[in-house]
């Protein structure tokens, strides 16, 4: 007899609406997540506001686990890593380990929402100091600081008079490995410049960017206010390099617009890092067989026109675990993910 | 940027390979800020201002500036340019870039952000005017207005003597004592400049010929102001604009015919802020109906190119009426410069430009009406023809001084009517 449960692995928010949309269609689902609470990264890294709408995140994704919490039809396993599966489309059988203990989940078909990781600025190269200098920090510790209404510069305690963000940092880069574009950081260094604006309101903060990425409505949700109504400084050109200065980080880089050469003093620097496969998603492709493509993320097979199947019939993969996504992108794969798998589980059921 | 001097390390003696270093080489920096962004607010300082905000909005896209007349001159213009100055912490009070703008709207027809330098330069020149920092040749261009009523700094008495000086017929309101179909506000430089005067003659000659029912003010009238509003002079802006609306409400007219497209744009847009909301009509949108009814004598052969004045076209939306005038004219050939229409390139007029010619030649390679002129030429025509004010003393100069003289002629649409009439 097939089996017509279906795995979620990942309860971010991608595995939160796969879980919530495959619940309402009236199949049975179980999560299963390493950490002991459900929310993922945005819960994981504290974020403070969610782009583009700067809702609350702790409100959003709180909105997205009370329809899976306490549902009859979703089974939440905690604590659970991924370690094996073997099986096929309607009998797969998935090893995990729970608290020190092997448990074996029997499921249907599997979809992984494993997600991404903040690209670490000291992986490849120090160029910008992160691990040298106190008052440079990455989009994510900038997140913590605006969730905890503490926006203050980490060496000594005290509220910034200038900040800049350094956009691209780890995207789009070949020399890291690293060519595409993370998609989200310049929404996400928008927002948070709109925050920091909003929060110190006498500092001035300065985005240095190569092109600015706010497709769509992010242009005249995020772009436009940030410029018009936080005046939020744009500068095209990138830094290059930050050097100590007294107490001070002085910023290097090339005004492109001017063509001439930028030394600007600040006291903190914020790197807009990307995102880059989490380790759960590698281990899932591993685990699974699944494609990867050169930068790790789960290689979906239908192009543009099917973002959810992989290589092996019934499973499937939603958001930034195939590659950079944003919150849109993510919750729409989860969705497509829900009903192509369960569509694989049914089909197969009525074949055998 | 000043050298901070705690900065250099000056050394008593120093000795690099063997070789002892003395004066300036003897020198070193500490690492330094090169070059620094707005810390002292100098966009703030526009952005804050009622109708400056969109200066702010830039996003350095550059469209701007190959349609900027003032850049297409060597100008180094053009609001992303005024914008990143800003951000660079240039002040432009003090700064050229305050006084450059001509007003002409070519930057705002083509931008995506709406950066509105229409509204952004009159906001930030105000200020300057009540800070007296304005250049010498356009304050004194203010006071003569203000003293005078008009710009030329012409005895407000005379306002009305081109009437008898060409022979014309053009009774005032007072005279007439009754009601008319046209109050004809016919300007300060169609009054009192040579070439304007004859501009006025021939428009006077076409209006009787059509049996219009019109009426000046005569010595009654003052300058629109227009142009000074945008130059900052704000002040004067609203005692003129108060003094015109309360003498055009004196009498009684179903609405006013002008002949200067900035009048048009005052009376049409900013009067009614004063209680003003009167009919207005541009000359040849009033007049290109009528051209049938016109008993041309003579044929012109002419090949004729028409500039599109900024205050008529861009800002008021009219660019057939005066094509239609000249369609009509019998004989002329009327053809087109690349720059026309919606794209027409601005004589350097507008804005307070009319009176900034000394000041901007330090700013510029060549005037923008030298410029409109070298295009004017390039068609191959032998008439310019204009129906603005400010161009026909503006592009003589210019087909003058650009070594054109016999081969362009520059024409008000109403003489070349008044020339076709025999």
């Amino acid at each position: 007899m097939a089996n017509n449960k279906i795995l979620v692995i990942g309860a971010g928010p991608g595995g939160l609406e796969a879980a919530r949309g495959i619940a309402d269609l009236g199949y049975q689902v179980i999560i299963a997540e390493k950490r002991d609470r459900l929310g993922g990264t945005p819960d994981e890294s504290s974020y403070a506001a969610l782009t583009p709408d700067l809702r609350s995140a702790e409100e959003a994704i709180q909105d997205m686990i009370a329809p899976v919490e306490n549902n009859p039809d979703v089974e939440i396993m905690f604590n659970t890593l991924v370690t094996g599966a073997e099986g096929e489309l309607g009998n797969f059988k998935v090893k995990a380990m729970q608290l020190g203990k092997e448990v074996v989940i029997e499921a249907g078909a599997v979809i992984v929402c494993t997600g991404f990781q903040h690209f670490d600025p000291g992986r490849e190269t120090q160029k910008y100091g992160y691990y040298e200098h106190d008052d440079v920090i990455t989009l994510v510790d900038c997140e913590k600081m605006l969730k905890a209404h503490n926006f203050v510069r980490p060496s000594n305690g005290e509220k910034p008079k200038r900040v800049c963000f350094i956009q691209c940092v780890g995207s789009r880069d070949r020399q890291i490995g690293n060519e595409y574009c993370s998609k989200v950081c310049c929404g996400v260094a928008s927002k948070e410049a709109i925050e920091i604006r909003q929060q110190v309101p006498d500092c001035k903060v300065y985005i240095f960017y190569i092109d600015m990425r706010m497709y769509g409505y992010w242009e005249n949700e995020i772009y436009w206010p940030a410029q018009e109504k936080y005046k939020v400084n744009y500068v095209k050109g990138i830094a290059t390099e930050i050097v100590k200065k007294g107490d001070k980080l002085l910023v290097k880089g090339e005004d492109t617009t001017l063509r001439r050469p930028m030394e600007v003093e600040m006291d903190m620097v914020i790197l807009s890092v990307g995102m880059e496969p989490s380790s759960g998603t590698k281990d899932m492709a591993r685990i699974f067989g699944l494609n990867q493509n050169k930068y790790g993320f789960i290689e979906t097979t239908g192009g543009p026109m099917n973002t959810v199947a992989t290589n092996v019939p019934g499973v499937f993969a939603a958001g930034a675990c195939t590659g950079p996504a944003d919150l849109e992108d993510t919750i729409s794969s989860a969705g497509s993910a829900a009903m192509k798998a369960i569509a694989a589980v049914r089909k197969n059921a009525l074949v055998s | 940027m000043p050298v901070d001097k705690s900065q250099i390390k000056e050394f008593e003696k120093i000795v690099v390979d063997g070789i002892e270093l003395t004066a300036d080489w003897n020198r070193m920096f500490d690492q330094r800020t090169l070059f620094d962004y707005d810390s002292t607010g100098c966009m703030d300082k526009i952005t804050d201002l009622e109708g400056g905000e969109s200066m702010g909005w830039c996003y350095q896209c550059g469209q701007c500036l190959p349609v900027c007349p003032v850049d297409a001159v060597g100008g180094q213009y053009g609001p992303m340019r005024i914008a990143k100055k800003l951000q660079q912490g240039i002040d432009l009070f003090g700064d050229p870039d305050m006084w450059k703008c001509t007003s002409c709207m070519n930057c705002l027809r083509v931008c995506p952000k709406e950066v509105n330098m229409i509204k952004i330069m009159p906001a930030a020149r105000a200020v300057a005017v009540l800070e007296s920092n304005v250049p010498k040749e356009l304050q004194d261009v203010f006071e003569k207005t203000f003293e005078y009523g008009n710009p030329l700094g012409e005895s407000p008495r005379k306002r009305a003597d081109w009437v008898a000086e060409t022979g014309s017929t053009a009774p005032t309101m007072k005279e007439l004592a009754r009601p008319v179909d046209a109050l004809w506000f016919v300007g300060s430089y169609p009054s009192y400049h040579k070439r304007g005067k004859d501009a006025s003659r021939a428009l006077a000659k076409v209006l009787n010929l059509l049996g219009i029912d019109f009426g000046i003010l005569g010595t009654e009238e003052k300058d629109d102001c227009d142009s000074m509003r945008l130059a900052g002079e704000t002040g004067l802006f609203e005692e003129f604009a108060e003094y015109n609306i309360k003498t055009f409400k004196k009498y009684k007219f179903n609405k006013i015919l002008l002949t200067d497209p900035h009048a048009l744009n005052a009376f049409r847009k900013e009067y009614p802020k004063y209680g003003g909301n009167f009919e207005v009509v541009h000359y040849s949108t009033f007049l290109a109906p009528l051209m049938s009814q016109l008993n041309f004598t003579k044929e012109l052969n002419y090949k004729v190119t028409f500039h599109d004045p900024c205050y008529l076209g861009r800002h008021n939306g009219e660019f057939e009426a005066p094509r239609n005038c000249l369609k009509a004219i019998p004989g002329i050939d009327l053809i087109e410069m690349g720059r026309c229409r919606e794209q027409s390139f601005c004589c350097g007029g507008g804005g307070g430009g009319m009176w900034l010619d000394g000041f901007m030649s330090d700013h510029i390679n060549e005037r923008l009406s030298e410029n409109r002129v070298r295009e004017a030429v390039e068609t191959g025509a032998d008439v310019l023809a204009v129906c603005c004010p400010y161009e026909v003393s503006r592009f003589e100069d210019a087909v003058k001084s650009t070594g054109n003289e016999g081969k362009l002629l520059v024409k008000d649409i109403a003489e070349l009517m008044e020339e076709a009439l025999g």
